[in-house]
């Protein structure tokens, strides 16, 4: 009863004041599945990268939290293969922190928190979360690995990513964001 | 042969014998029917004018059953006279019981009355409407429906009169009687109109929307997380009405303060806006000053300010939050994060700011 009048305010807060870093809709109009994504943030191993997120809203919401799972692979402590989260506010009490007032706004930006601040002393990964602990440049450099290789790449049309190769070969940096690739092989041209 | 000797109306159409065209008679009135009546009884066809088939209408079923079943034609159609027959009696008893509603007389009466004042009548006679506009302009409906033993038994009135209208009635009374008898009762809520369009056009009401003329109490907004709900007493509007307080304990328990030190100075001739107002020791926002957005606040946990027909009536008592609910939004919530309870109170803390908070529990 209270599901639907609920998301209808929450779409419309999200398209119109989306936090920073993040954006979600409605897949097929539907207000019980959305999707998300949350940019990778600057200063973490996941900058550059866009991961995509899918929300699943339960019959009780706002009761009852909301299903996220991270549908585009990640290399992360508290985030296993399946895209399954970690996360207390995605639990209902006494174990989590669920509480209707917050919402999928917040829960995102915990989300994108909690990708900056990975939290190892609850881990979903016990091996990433001991390269986390004890070996962190092993960790930084298997998470850039990883989302360069599912969150960038994966993220450029077919056709871009030709040109990115051939740009590669010419000497252009890779890490540089994708429209600026392309630009300045029309400037060049 | 039979068939020309039980009904001599019906017409042999063909030369095998199976189709018939004619009339049927029954208790005195003719009804027109086509048959066909082949070997194979499946196959047979009836067809009828408007008046028998609107008669039939109903019983359908029974007729082809009775169809399948004759041994010949003359038995089929004894079967469909003795349906005609049941189904005759049945719509004169009804109409008969119609019988002594005069429409004459009442027609006579609502010219008497004037035919400009009558806003609708339906086609029986039964249901009436007359219009009464006031000296202000207020428009008001009298509703009337008939008894069916008018004029001995007294018409049933519908108005939205703050009372029950109780109307003097005798056998003698005619509708007129009735009316004068409305315009009389109309005027003498004259003042209580007036007091309550003061209130609606100066302050938010919050409920009921869009008040019409028979509702007594106003929900009336005071801040974002107190209002006050008053029934006035349609004789004496400008006596103190009964005051209910909702809201936050903190600015409730303020205004309960004022109202019981205040109370001596209530001017039963005064204006009941601003008696409220100085009871109180509050100016009521207007909506020349603001907007209704501020007053309506919006559930936290459904976002939306009616559910269904509830308002967000359950305020946390932090005067820091102030976050309000719909009761079965913060029940519903309380109840499914394992809180405590006591009697018919739960005990939890309020979503928002996690300081205690308890919410009785409906009462069905």
């Amino acid at each position: 009863m209270q599901r639907s009048g609920r998301m209808k305010k929450e779409l419309e807060m999200l398209s119109k004041s989306p936090p920073y870093g993040i954006s979600c809709w409605s897949k097929d109009e539907r207000i019980d599945l959305l999707q998300a994504q949350i940019l990778g943030g600057e200063g973490t191993p996941y900058h550059n990268g866009i991961f995509t997120l899918e929300i699943q809203i339960p019959e009780r919401y706002p009761f009852e939290p909301p299903k996220v799972r991270f549908v585009t692979p990640i290399y992360h402590p508290n985030i296993d293969t399946g895209g399954r989260i970690c996360l207390d506010t995605l639990k209902m009490p006494p174990k989590g922190a669920w509480k209707p007032c917050l919402n999928i706004s917040t829960v995102l930006t915990s989300i994108q928190l909690l990708m900056a601040e990975p939290n190892p002393e609850d881990p979903l990964m016990a091996d990433i979360s001991n390269e986390y602990k004890y070996n962190k440049t092993l960790y930084i450099e298997n998470a850039k690995q990883w989302t360069k290789q599912h969150a960038v790449e994966k993220n450029i049309s077919e056709e871009n990513l030709v040109k990115a190769k051939s740009m590669k070969d010419t000497g252009v940096k890779r890490t540089q964001p994708m429209c600026d690739v392309t630009n300045k092989k029309a400037r060049d041209s | 042969m039979d068939m020309l000797l039980e009904f001599p109306n019906m017409v042999l159409q063909n030369r095998e014998g199976t189709r018939y065209d004619g009339y049927i008679t029954v208790m005195n009135e003719d009804f027109r029917l086509c048959l066909e009546y082949p070997s194979d009884i499946a196959k047979a066809t009836l067809s009828c004018d408007w008046k028998l088939k609107c008669l039939l209408d109903g019983c359908l079923d029974v007729l082809k059953q009775r169809i399948l079943q004759s041994k010949s034609l003359p038995s089929f159609l004894q079967e469909m006279t003795r349906i005609i027959e049941k189904k005759l009696e049945v719509t004169k008893s009804t109409k008969s019981n119609k019988e002594p509603i005069k429409c004459g007389q009442i027609i006579s009466e609502i010219e008497s009355l004037g035919w400009d004042r009558l806003v609708s009548v339906d086609a029986d006679f039964t249901l009436l409407q007359f219009l009464h506009t006031d000296h202000k302009g207020r428009e008001h409906i009298l509703g009337m429906k008939l008894h069916p033993q008018h004029p001995v038994e007294p018409p049933q009135c519908i108005t939205d009169l703050p009372v029950p209208f109780d109307p003097h009635w005798t056998n003698k009374s005619t509708l007129e009687d009735l009316y004068n008898q409305f315009t009389h009762s109309v005027n003498s809520y004259q003042l209580f109109w007036d007091c309550m369009e003061d209130i609606d056009k100066n302050t938010w009401v919050l409920e009921p929307d869009n008040p019409n003329f028979s509702a007594v109490y106003r929900r009336i907004a005071i801040s974002s997380s107190a209002s006050v709900q008053i029934t006035v007493d349609p004789k004496q509007p400008q006596l103190l009405p009964s005051c209910r307080f909702m809201g936050a304990d903190h600015s409730v328990s303020q205004l309960r303060q004022n109202m019981n030190s205040n109370l001596y100075h209530w001017d039963p001739e005064g204006n009941l806006l601003e008696n409220l107002q100085s009871l109180l020791d509050v100016t009521f926002p207007t909506p020349t000053t603001s907007k209704k957005e501020e007053f309506s606040m919006e559930c936290g946990i459904c976002y939306s300010y009616k559910l269904e027909t509830e308002l967000p009536n359950e305020v946390c008592n932090d005067s820091r939050c102030g976050q309000a609910y719909h009761h079965s939004c913060l029940y519903e919530w309380l109840r499914s994060s394992g809180c405590r309870q006591s009697f018919n109170t739960v005990f939890g803390e309020c979503p928002y700011c996690s300081k205690p908070i308890t919410v009785k529990m409906p009462t069905t």
